[in-house]
């Protein structure tokens, strides 16, 4: 596992700060498109999103527990997206990593790309000391039976979109609008396992650390210009 | 009863047992290149875009959406153009 043994491949950074979930949605299908061809090398899109939730292909509005007028009321839109997955919230203080990555370049494993993406998080929690695992059929990360990390993702020509999310310290409030996954389970963050601030930055670097470590690659931080090369419009 | 053209199998996507077909994205009788996206498969969390194997018709839809199909199962079959 990993890339441990043979050369690095180089791979981009793509910081968004906090963004909008559709606008970063329309940038993902561009990139996605651009990795297909062979226009870039692999690139890692991190964001913060403002309330939003989002429907993957398995996703269900009856687990919505939110009313749609309570939505409008705080301007939170709903996104049927064509990742895998049920209903996800994404919101301030949960750091999300999008990896548009061709996985004909390691190794044609789709499991495998699900596994490396909760073992980086996994490792990255035991760094700041916070003892998770996975559960065996439920992908994403967890902190005992509390989900602290959602995993969902598409896959076309063998590129990856979507992603993960790792809750740092999001608004529990928010979490009460969905059951995540469609599961009966309670979200946690890390910092209420802490209980203490932990900064999204810090866990967004070790994370990218340890993503790096099991993609093999030598990760170079970008910005939109670069990696849209002068092709956006 | 010999069944002509290529078959589509679904493709070793590592420990997968079996996956939901979710939607087909190429009617039946059109005309597909090899690696277009062609049908629409998800298995735990994971939807995943299973590709041409090859130019010509789509002839055959062997799995319905809805329904569920292991390793290497039969979705279809492509007809080569003549």
């Amino acid at each position: 596992m990993g890339g441990s043994s043979g050369r690095n491949s180089s791979a981009l950074h793509l910081p968004l700060g906090r963004a909008d979930y559709g606008w970063t949605l329309d940038l993902q299908r561009t990139l996605h498109a651009r990795r297909r061809a062979g226009a870039t090398p692999d690139i890692v899109i991190t964001v913060e999103h403002n309330p939003v939730i989002t429907l993957g292909r398995s996703g269900s509005r009856e687990h919505l527990l939110a009313p749609p007028s309570d939505l409008r009321r705080e301007g939170i839109e709903v996104f049927e997206v064509e990742r895998g997955g049920d209903v996800t919230y994404h919101g301030p203080g949960q750091l999300v990593v999008y990896p548009i990555v061709d996985l004909r370049e390691h190794g044609r494993d789709v499991k495998g790309f699900v596994r490396r993406l909760e073992d980086a998080t996994i490792a990255t929690l035991a760094d700041l000391g916070v003892e998770a695992g996975r559960m065996a059929g439920y992908p994403g990360v967890w902190v005992s039976d509390r989900k602290v990390a959602s995993i969902g993702v598409y896959v076309s020509g063998w590129v990856t979109r979507h992603g993960l999310a790792l809750n740092v310290a999001v608004d529990p409030a928010h979490f009460a609008m969905i059951r995540p996954c469609g599961l009966p389970v309670e979200t946690v963050s890390i910092r209420d396992v802490l209980g203490r601030a932990v900064p999204l930055d810090g866990v967004r670097d070790g994370l990218l650390g340890r993503l790096a470590e099991r993609f093999g690659w030598d990760l170079e931080a970008s910005s939109l210009v670069e990696v849209l090369g002068g092709a956006s419009g | 009863m010999e069944k002509k053209g290529i078959e589509i199998r679904l493709p070793d996507l590592g420990e997968v047992d079996e996956v939901r077909v979710v939607q087909w994205l190429r009617g039946l009788g059109d005309p597909v290149a090899a690696d277009d996206d062609l049908l629409e498969v998800e298995t735990e969390k994971t939807t995943f875009v299973v590709p041409a194997p090859a130019d010509g018709r789509l002839a055959e839809i062997a799995a319905r959406e809805g329904t569920t199909v292991e390793r290497g199962g039969l979705l279809g079959r492509i007809e080569r153009a003549k």
